[in-house]
């Protein structure tokens, strides 16, 4: 959450809303002359209805005949804008709201690993669905009420002015009372709606971690103690609620009093100046009714007004995600101009994830081209983080990474990633078909290219055995896969986007080691003559690696090959041995 | 709903009383405005002499009404805040509690995303419309009836507008409403849609970005999007063209009101003032049925949501507590007698186990992926109830334990290492709260996770990103286990959950913890033969049934399986 709470640059996220709207302008422009439209018609209306009602009064009865049609053809029109408008705003509110969403998604979609790491998942939805729901709701409901309330006043002053300059003076009072109290009940209210937006993402950050996570919960019997903290945030998040609503609610009845109060202003001056002959009846009946006339829009107004306090709170969210720096897009080199073979060179790499708690130290080493290169090292030794680096998902303190030469940094970001394929020991499939999840790098492969990929990894018959074969639509969350199977989906998915550089880490540790075996002898002949790196605690699994790594806190300790580095007695010896002998050691 | 509603009735009566108030004193103003007209300005009775005094006197009676209509009409907000949001809290909160009682097939069933939208998103639709009806809905009827009433006493044949009016504008309302209504529980679909999307690439962003699938996503996400906004789209045009229609009905009754009034003030029996009046009342009068119409549209959104979150609360929890109350005699043993599982509508994945776990064994299990390994410990805590046969614990059936009971006696570390935004020390604590620092730090001794636990700048308070990211494989897999560790539970449970520690780590892990524990019950899942090569007994899974069972050395020697998967491990150099 952190730091959009601090940008409250109010004058800036409206400007950055309106924005949006900018890039319609066609539809802006028909929008705003049907309110000015509208807003006429609601001027001119009263004036003909008080020339009716004065028809009456002086009973000059056959004028009224000729004042209600022209009355009829008003209101006809009136509603021919209103349409108009309608349109346009529900045009205008869903078109603005689809980009925004948008745009919203490609910044999530592009956001850096470091930072979704480090923020509640749950909170950046919230800002996708809550924060964009309530502006959504707000564009398409008050902004034209918000214009034509503006335009209404105006046009109503504009109206007494021409009337009775004095009066309409009076009258003005009604908008400075307005103004005032806006201002002063909108500074609470915006507080309040912010603080119940924050509320309302870590609600949302709370519910989406513990159901997601909710097989812990379960096994631990924390379901009363998560609840206990749900209710918590829950009963925060309403009683914020209440007191925004309230001090939202209260705009209304405040506006109709300072309303009525101009009222009886323009009746009393009005009646006075009648008295003394200033003005005349009729003049005075219309003031009363463009004094009431005041009321609406200065109502409607008011009530939009705390529609609008709350979507500026949703933006302020929405562009606080849209404004962390994306991901570095990298240089301009394709891989493709490296040539078909890959030299993967660390040099000199320095890496914290927290500043001050270095997880790599000066890691220096060479991958040649076609290698298969094992990292091994006790937990948290910097072998994932390594892997973190040449994927750039983050980027090194110091030192560089090159391949064939050229400093990653200068390779275009999707090409290095198109030529690379990772798979992690947290298997992520997404909710689609079998066969959409294994050709989810590249959609063109033919169904018997896929088969046959699948059939190498040994994932063929698992396949078959589900109930729809390739087509079983999988459910988010894995759908009674088990974890084994998911890695084995996740590596044939590898398998056939035919990666340049194959990234395995941990990605058969649920897997049995028969089933591995089958897989190592795939990609033995799969990745011929190109680049691995395999991190596995199984020693069986890289014994046969070109080159194998033993890391220990972020620095390499040995380095050679399985029987070079038993001869050498050292840390890799000591692993190996306790792999046979086990518990013994 | 009413179950819920019911324990604020309070609010929700005093909500509209206040109502009352306000919108009274919105029904007398315009009376008191036509007195003001009428006497004070225009004069008449008076001769058509104006009166100040009358002007200023009925003014200030009407500032006090709206003063007092105000202050009623916060009140009546005040309660119906307090009546509308604490209801969506309770529901909420109710919801919830649900979930968090759900089995992991009913997990399974509704999805993460969509439970989400439910607990969220759907409640404050529900709210919206409660607020809407204690407070919106008695104010539209009072100055609906209200409107007529004062209408037809100033002159009866205005009645005659308004029976022409209503039924067209109640039609039109129909015909527009019941095209609406269906399309809002589409809408909440669409937007469980767009918000899966969302959590699975926030979730799997680094497969998204590894696979270079940004824009392959941004198109998945944009078709949803489209969708969602289409919806909405079709129920904004719906809308607009229905509010036009009726301000032309509208309008049209105010051309009649005034023909009208042109007839009776012809035969003096109304003033211009009554006519003026009654325009203001028939305004009121449509303008609430109008709102009304509006109202049943929020009506049924917040219905569609309603039913939405009802379905969660409705949905019993699978697994009821069992009646045993007593203390078992045995301490640590499992058994399970013909046991057989699958999930809905799947192949088998257990087929007849027969098996008897004794108090303090250790047991390893060796299976290929898929063959049922985890389906079968699953069954122990009852994460999932057995399709057919008995799983007993210490000799009681599971389904006869009080859940709580039951998972009191079992401390499992799963194959995903789950990890909370919470310091270490919190996540290892998380199955025994309040822990004194000492044992907690046991826990991590035996876990092997103090050694990295101490190079970390905060040490125990160190906080866990959310899922653990901020933590290595290993690390996070020795935080589960010291959570497990700490639980004290007589049936330790670990499911593959040393696969990401290198074998010296877990050799050292499982030497402590034979050591510290010895009569715990141990069931250990694992890829690797060294990690069970030990144990006391090891079984061979094989699709679904026990396909071998003994010790190591006796395995090696009957089990072709067994052979197998030892010799794919340590090559041809099996026996070492």
């Amino acid at each position: 959450m952190g730091e959009v709470e601090k940008a409250k640059d109010r004058r800036g996220t409206l400007r950055r809303l309106l924005a949006y709207f900018a890039a319609e302008k066609r539809r802006v422009l028909l929008l705003l002359a049907a309110v000015a439209a509208g807003v006429l018609c609601g001027i001119l209306a009263p004036d003909l209805q008080s020339k009716a009602i004065d028809a009456i009064a002086e009973r000059r009865f056959s004028d009224l005949p000729g004042v209600l049609l022209i009355m009829a053809a008003v209101y006809l029109f009136s509603c021919f804008t209103s349409f108009v408008q309608g349109l346009q705003s529900a045009h205008l509110s869903q078109d603005t709201v689809r980009r925004m969403r948008e745009d919203l998604f490609g910044c999530i979609v592009r956001l850096p690993i470091g930072y979704l790491d480090t923020h509640p998942h749950g909170d950046i939805m919230s800002r996708m669905t809550n924060d964009v729901e309530n502006i959504s709701s707000t564009v398409s409901q008050s902004v034209s009420s918000l214009f034509s309330g503006v335009l209404m006043v105006i046009g109503t002053v504009g109206m007494m002015i021409y009337l009775c300059p004095p009066l309409a003076a009076l009258s003005c009072t009604t908008v400075i009372l307005t103004a005032v109290a806006t201002k002063f009940l909108s500074a609470a209210m915006r507080k309040a709606y912010r603080k119940r937006q924050t509320l309302l993402g870590s609600l949302n950050g709370t519910v989406e971690e513990m159901v997601s996570g909710y097989h812990t919960v379960a096994a631990y019997e924390r379901e009363e103690a998560v609840i206990e903290r749900f209710e918590q945030i829950s009963n925060e998040l309403t009683g914020v609620g209440i007191k925004a609503e309230v001090l939202g609610g209260s705009m209304g009845p405040l506006m109709n009093l300072i309303n009525n109060v101009g009222f009886v202003i323009i009746a009393a001056f009005g009646g006075y100046f009648a008295l003394k002959g200033m003005i005349s009846i009729g003049v005075i009946s219309a003031f009363i009714i463009y004094a009431k006339q005041f009321g609406r829009p200065i109502d409607e107004i008011a009530q939009v007004w705390g529609q609008i306090q709350t979507a500026i709170a949703g933006a302020e969210r929405v562009f606080g995600v849209m404004d962390v720096e994306p991901e570095k897009a990298g240089g301009r080199i394709n891989m493709e101009e490296l040539g078909e073979e890959v030299e993967i060179t660390f040099e000199h790499v320095n890496f914290s994830y927290v500043p001050g708690q270095r997880v790599l130290h000066d890691f220096n080493l060479i991958v040649k081209p076609g290698q298969k290169i094992a990292l091994v090292g006790s937990t948290g030794s910097g072998k994932t983080t390594a892997v973190n680096l040449l994927m750039r998902f983050y980027e090194p303190d110091s030192g560089s990474i090159r391949i064939n030469g050229t400093d990653i940094r200068q390779i275009d970001r999707d090409s290095l990633r198109d030529a690379t394929a990772i798979v992690l020991q947290d298997t992520v499939l997404f909710a689609d078909s079998v066969r959409s999840n294994l050709k989810y790098a590249d959609r063109s492969v033919r169904d018997a290219e896929m088969f046959s990929f699948a059939v190498r990894a040994n994932v063929d018959r698992m396949i078959r055995k589900l109930e729809r074969g390739y087509s079983t639509v999988l459910t988010a969350d894995g759908d009674n896969l088990s974890e084994g199977q998911k890695q084995l989906l996740s590596i044939t998915r590898a398998f056939i986007s035919k990666p340049r550089i194959l990234i395995l880490d941990e990605a058969t540790s649920n897997v049995d080691t028969r089933t591995e075996k089958n897989i190592q002898d795939a990609m033995v002949k799969l990745m011929k003559g190109r680049t691995s790196l395999v991190i596995a605690h199984r020693l069986s699994t890289i014994r046969d690696a070109d080159v194998i790594v033993v890391m220990d806190q972020g620095r390499i300790v040995e380095q050679g090959n399985h029987e070079t580095l038993l001869e050498q007695r050292g840390k890799y010896y000591e692993l190996y041995m306790t792999q046979f002998a086990g518990q013994q050691i | 709903m009413w179950k819920y509603l019911k324990k604020y009735w309070f609010y929700a009566v005093l909500a509209p009383l206040f109502m009352i108030g306000e919108a009274g004193m919105d029904l007398l103003q315009p009376a008191l405005m036509a007195t003001i007209v009428d006497e004070g300005v225009l004069g008449i009775g008076h001769g058509g002499v104006g009166s100040l005094d009358i002007i200023l006197k009925t003014g200030m009676q009407m500032v006090a009404l709206i003063a007092a209509g105000g202050a009623c009409g916060v009140l009546s907000g005040v309660f119906s805040n307090l009546a509308a949001q604490n209801f969506g809290n309770d529901m909420r909160k109710d919801a919830f509690r649900h979930i968090m009682h759900f089995s992991f097939s009913q997990t399974d069933r509704f999805t993460t995303g969509s439970l989400i939208t439910r607990v969220t998103n759907d409640v404050t639709q529900v709210q919206n419309m409660v607020q809407m009806v204690i407070r919106g809905f008695v104010r539209t009827i009072i100055l609906f009836a209200g409107g007529i009433f004062f209408m037809l006493r100033l002159d009866l044949s205005f009645g005659v507008v308004v029976l022409c009016a209503m039924p067209m504008i109640i039609l039109v309302l129909i015909f527009f409403l019941s095209r609406i209504t269906p399309r809002f529980t589409i809408l909440q679909e669409k937007l469980d849609k767009v918000n899966n999307v969302v959590q699975e690439n926030v979730t799997g962003s680094r497969v998204v970005k590894a696979y270079v699938q940004e824009d392959y996503e941004q198109g998945r996400f944009t078709k949803a999007n489209d969708e969602l906004v289409g919806t909405q789209m079709r129920i904004l045009l719906l809308l607009n063209y229905m509010s036009p229609i009726m301000n032309i009905i509208l309008n049209l009754s105010v051309i009649a009101v005034i023909w009208i009034g042109r007839i009776k003030v012809g035969d003096g029996s109304i003033t211009p003032g009554s006519v003026m009046a009654a325009i203001t009342y028939l305004s009121q009068i449509l303008g609430a049925l109008m709102r009304l119409g509006m109202m049943f549209q929020g009506i049924s959104r917040g219905a569609a949501s309603a039913r939405r979150l009802q379905e969660v609360i409705d949905t019993e929890p699978e697994i009821r507590d069992g009646s045993f109350e007593g203390e078992p005699a045995l301490r640590g043993q499992v058994e399970f007698r013909q046991v057989w599982f699958n999930y809905p509508e799947r192949d088998p994945i257990l087929s007849g186990i027969d098996l008897v776990i004794r108090p303090g064994e250790t047991v390893g299990i060796l299976g290929m992926t898929g063959s049922g390994k985890t389906s079968l410990v699953n069954l122990i805590p009852r994460f999932y109830d057995a399709t057919d046969g008995t799983v007993l614990v210490d000799g009681i059936d599971v389904k006869d334990y009080r859940l709580k009971d039951l998972r009191k006696r079992i401390a499992c570390s799963l194959q995903k290492s789950e990890l909370f935004q919470d310091s270490i020390a919190g996540n290892i604590s998380w199955g025994r709260p309040g822990a004194a620092p000492e044992e907690i730090r046991h826990a991590a001794e035996i876990a092997q996770a103090a050694e990295f636990i101490d190079i970390k700048e905060k040490g125990m308070e160190e906080p866990v990103a959310q899922g653990g990211h901020s933590l290595s494989g290993g690390q996070k897999q020795r935080l589960s286990i010291a959570r497990a560790v700490l639980k004290d539970a007589e049936i330790l449970i670990f499911d593959d959950s040393t696969s990401a520690l290198d074998l010296k780590t877990e050799a050292r892990l499982y030497e402590a913890l034979n050591r510290e524990y010895p009569d715990k019950t141990k069931i250990i899942i694992a890829q690797r033969i060294a990690s069970i090569r030990n144990a006391d007994r090891i079984l061979v899974l094989e699709d679904g049934r026990i396909a071998a069972e003994g010790k190591h050395e006796e395995l090696l020697e009957t089990s072709k399986i067994y052979r197998e998967i030892s010799d794919s491990q340590i090559g041809g150099e099996s026996g070492g």
